[in-house]
């Protein structure tokens, strides 16, 4: 059943007419049926969590028995009876446990070397070019994500994506029409005084009488806002279910996918969901700042794929965590790293092709002192694009990319 | 008039509105003329509109009131003050003070048409000194003439910040400024070249900006021969924008986004219904106040073809529900949601500035819409200035349930209702006793969730 078509059903069921049509069932079983059913045909979900600052790579997918690792990093240097080996010459972060579990379930895919040519060295500059897919000097008005909103997404009630987070809306959602809401909490989509019993009905009531045929922007708004009501009846309904029985860590980065999951659990018809996570610009004291992030990814990022496997929406959710760079291979005078260039990205899901993918870039073979990239980040997004959410890239990206073999 | 804009004769669309038998003046469409010409009517102000004549009225409302010198000096000093914190979400907050305060609203609505399109963002600029700078330039041309208006935005360094056009060297054109001079500011897409647009961008060299300031750096500009739109010559910035609005298609291009802004969201007029106020610009060397005032009295205007066939901006929602009841509200605040609705003030998304129309809808912005009026009625960091809402509507002369659900829809509800939707709603308000002024308030609230209640 389509999204809309169940969204039908369950905003009729608000109203007096469905139910008497339907007189031995119950609506709530109805509901559930047709939530069952979509749990099984809705459609795929993207979920991008960005790491801000520039993650080091380096320090995050370990090549561990390469020795110019080791000469390099000659005091952030990970060895390799820390890492959680992958294989035998590269290895996780030991604040990764969660990653090599991924891993180990199948449900993770590490992309690496990914990049770009020429590569800008600047966060805000790098940045937008992962944002938008463009450089500096070309029409840069929309993102990745947002451009292909404007291509795809139907005008109506759906929420098409959203961004959770109190700052700045990623540049990535930008689009000139669909209206991108950055959410900070799921509270947001209620209505409020939703428990009050008279007012609801009233408005209910009100909103039973036909409108006027022949006014479209009339029928338009109708039509949204009884899906609107379907929705919010539908949050508070995943809301008074309580927690989830998965134990999300307490840090920022789990509170939001944990939103993430519920709003997927309620199903608005959103494709793309943004979240963020700061901080990874580590020039100085690396060690313990790195591995709480990447503690705090990993973690949160388990909980998530746990959660939504309990709630049935895994098959259809993939996650891309990705960095606008990676950092330099020979670490400065600050026990950190500066600005690089290529680095790992990660794709999350049960239906990913696990395990590394592409080789890891070569550590003598450099452009001025970083990795060479040897995966363009356009085929990953063709990738997501074409094969995942089933829009068409070529326009999006300014050209065709191959997506890369990373989906089973 | 017929509502299908293909139907109607462009000769009698413009012509003055006569009320008659069957379009009779009164409140329902002085309220529709406010918040078109504004935000909203408030219920003593449409009383006295329904006895003055609809094309007096209107050019009242273009012409605007003696400045308000005490308005205009405490707009002044909270600028000010707003300007010293150096954070821009703070001017969202001070343009929506004047809003919800102006007394010439048709200057600060035409003010948020010119922003929305030379659409410029202050989370690029930064500085809130240049965006409140580029501000007091729509302002001033906002019903004035179009050329002189262009002119000063390409020299505004918001704009020029904005645009990545902060650098123009004659040996590599910066092309930014010259096509969007084109596609989204004069003439609209399809109406020049890619050649065009090199030739153009060649006549803005040496146009900078540096240290927020505008400035011409004469050795590099390209002091060659530049051929465009069938004229050639040593071109400079300021021939360029005078060649461009020379194109039969900007009076069009201007006078479409007008009736789009002023007439109706949606169909798109037919080119024979736009022409005679594209030619009224030619004739009047661009003067956008002679057309808005033409078009606010016109027949078209106030048929079903115009009337209801908007759907409210969050800003004309929120600004136009505490314009009609004289409403007061913290106004931090309400920039924060209306962000969340996705219209932040001095925050346009993008280049092309607010989609409008059915983007501005969606499960998240009607929940919100409706949150957002709740808590205005709910007098949360709100306030009336009748004390609350049930002495203003006793004051309106509506008591009873009945009489309470009618004024309100008349004052702030563009269409009528289906009478099945009223009956509810008076229920509604019969029901709700307890506090003073709360039934009114939650009548309100009920009606934001209306399908009706968006249309403006």
């Amino acid at each position: 059943m389509s999204t809309t078509r169940r969204r039908f059903l369950s905003a009729s069921l608000g109203s007096s007419a469905m139910v008497a049509m339907t007189p031995r069932v119950p609506g709530f079983l109805l509901e559930a049926a047709a939530r069952e059913q979509d749990n099984k045909q809705g459609e795929n979900v993207l979920v991008v969590v960005q790491l801000s600052g520039g993650n080091d790579g380096l320090n995050t997918v370990v090549p561990y028995a390469d020795d110019a690792y080791g000469r390099n990093r000659f005091t952030l240097r990970i060895g390799k009876d820390q890492v959680r080996k992958i294989d035998d010459y590269a290895g996780f972060h030991p604040a990764m446990e969660g990653f090599a579990k991924l891993l180990e379930d199948e449900k993770l895919a590490i992309v690496q070397g990914v990049g770009y040519e020429n590569p800008n060295r600047s966060h805000f500059e790098s940045m937008d070019i992962w944002h938008t897919a463009r450089r500096k000097g070309q029409p840069r008005r929309v993102g990745w994500l947002g451009a292909s909103l404007d291509a795809a997404a139907r005008v109506g009630p759906d929420v098409p994506a959203m961004h959770l987070g109190q700052g700045k809306q990623p540049l990535a959602l930008a689009s000139l029409k669909v209206n991108v809401p950055s959410i900070r909490s799921l509270e947001s989509f209620c209505f409020r005084d939703g428990k009050d019993r008279a007012l609801v009905g009233a408005i209910e009531q009100a909103l039973t009488p036909k409108r006027d045929a022949n006014n479209d922007l009339l029928q338009f708004l109708h039509g949204s806002t009884s899906a609107a009501l379907a929705s919010s009846r539908r949050i508070q309904e995943v809301l008074g279910r309580g927690k989830t029985t998965v134990q999300y860590p307490a840090t920022k980065l789990a509170g939001k996918l944990r939103d993430v999951a519920q709003l997927i659990d309620a199903d608005l018809g959103t494709r793309v969901y943004y979240v963020t996570l700061n901080g990874f610009d580590t020039h100085a004291a690396q060690n313990n700042a790195h591995a709480a992030l990447l503690g705090e990814l990993a973690g949160a990022l388990t909980a998530f794929s746990e959660d939504l496997k309990s709630r049935g929406h895994d098959r259809r959710v993939l996650t891309l965590a990705f960095s606008e760079f990676g950092r330099r291979l020979r670490e400065n005078a600050s026990a950190g790293t500066d600005h690089g260039a290529a680095a790992p990205l990660f794709l999350i899901g049960p239906r990913v092709k696990p395990g590394l993918i592409g080789r890891h870039p070569s550590l003598t073979d450099l452009t001025s002192g970083d990795l060479k990239y040897h995966t363009d980040f356009r085929r990953v997004y063709a990738t997501l694009l074409e094969n995942w959410l089933g829009w068409k890239s070529a326009e999006v990206l300014g050209g065709k990319y191959k997506p890369l073999n990373v989906l089973a | 008039m017929n509502s299908d804009l293909s139907k109607i004769d462009p000769r009698q669309a413009w012509q003055p509105f006569v009320p008659d038998a069957k379009r009779p003046w009164n409140r329902a469409l002085a309220a529709h003329l406010y918040r078109r010409a504004g935000f909203a009517a408030t219920w003593d102000q449409l009383t006295a509109a329904v006895k003055q004549e609809p094309a007096e009225l209107v050019a009242q409302l273009v012409r605007g009131p003696k400045t308000d010198e005490a308005f205009e000096r405490q707009s002044r000093d909270l600028a000010e003050a707003m300007l010293a914190t150096g954070n821009p979400q703070n001017l969202s907050a001070w343009w929506l003070h004047r809003m919800i305060g102006a007394p010439h609203p048709l200057l600060e609505k035409t003010t948020l048409f010119w922003h929305g399109h030379f659409a410029t963002s202050a989370a690029k600029v930064t500085d809130p000194r240049l965006m409140l700078a580029q501000h007091e330039l729509l302002r001033q041309h906002a019903l004035g003439k179009f050329g002189p208006l262009v002119q000063a935005v390409s020299r505004d360094p918001a704009m020029l910040i904005y645009l990545d056009s902060t650098t123009n060297r004659k040996v590599r054109p910066n092309e930014n400024y010259a096509r969007e001079l084109m596609e989204l500011f004069c003439l609209g897409e399809g109406n020049y070249s890619e050649q065009d647009i090199k030739q153009i961008a060649r006549c803005f060299t040496g146009w900078e900006v540096r240290n927020g300031r505008f400035r011409f750096r004469e050795f590099q500009h390209d002091e060659g021969s530049k051929t465009f739109f069938g004229k050639t010559g040593n071109f400079g910035g300021q021939d360029a924008v005078r060649i461009v609005l020379d194109q039969p298609a900007a009076a069009e291009f201007i006078a479409g986004k007008l009736f789009r802004f002023f007439v109706c969201d949606e169909p798109a007029p037919p080119p024979a219904l736009i022409d005679p106020l594209a030619e009224q610009l030619r004739k009047n060397d661009f003067t956008t106040g002679p057309v808005i005032e033409r078009i606010l009295s016109s027949r078209l205007f106030f048929s079903g073809a115009s009337v209801g066939r908007k759907i409210r901006s969050p800003v004309e929602l929120s600004v136009g529900l505490l314009r009609a009841l004289g409403g007061a509200t913290n106004v931090y605040r309400l920039a924060e949601e209306l962000a969340q609705l996705g219209q932040a003030v001095f925050f346009p998304p993008n280049v092309k500035g607010w989609e409008g129309g059915r983007y501005w809808i969606n499960t998240s912005t009607l929940l919100g819409r409706a949150n957002l009026v709740g808590r205005l009625v709910s007098g949360e960091e709100s306030k009336f200035a009748a004390g609350d809402l049930a002495q203003l509507a006793e004051r309106c002369g509506a008591t009873s349930p009945e009489e309470v659900v009618d004024w309100l829809l008349e004052l702030l509800v563009a269409v009528p209702i289906p009478r099945k939707a009223r009956e509810p709603l008076v229920k509604l308000a019969r029901s709700t006793g307890g506090a003073a002024g709360k039934p009114v308030g939650t009548v309100i609230h009920a009606m934001s969730l209306l399908p009706e209640f968006q249309l403006g």
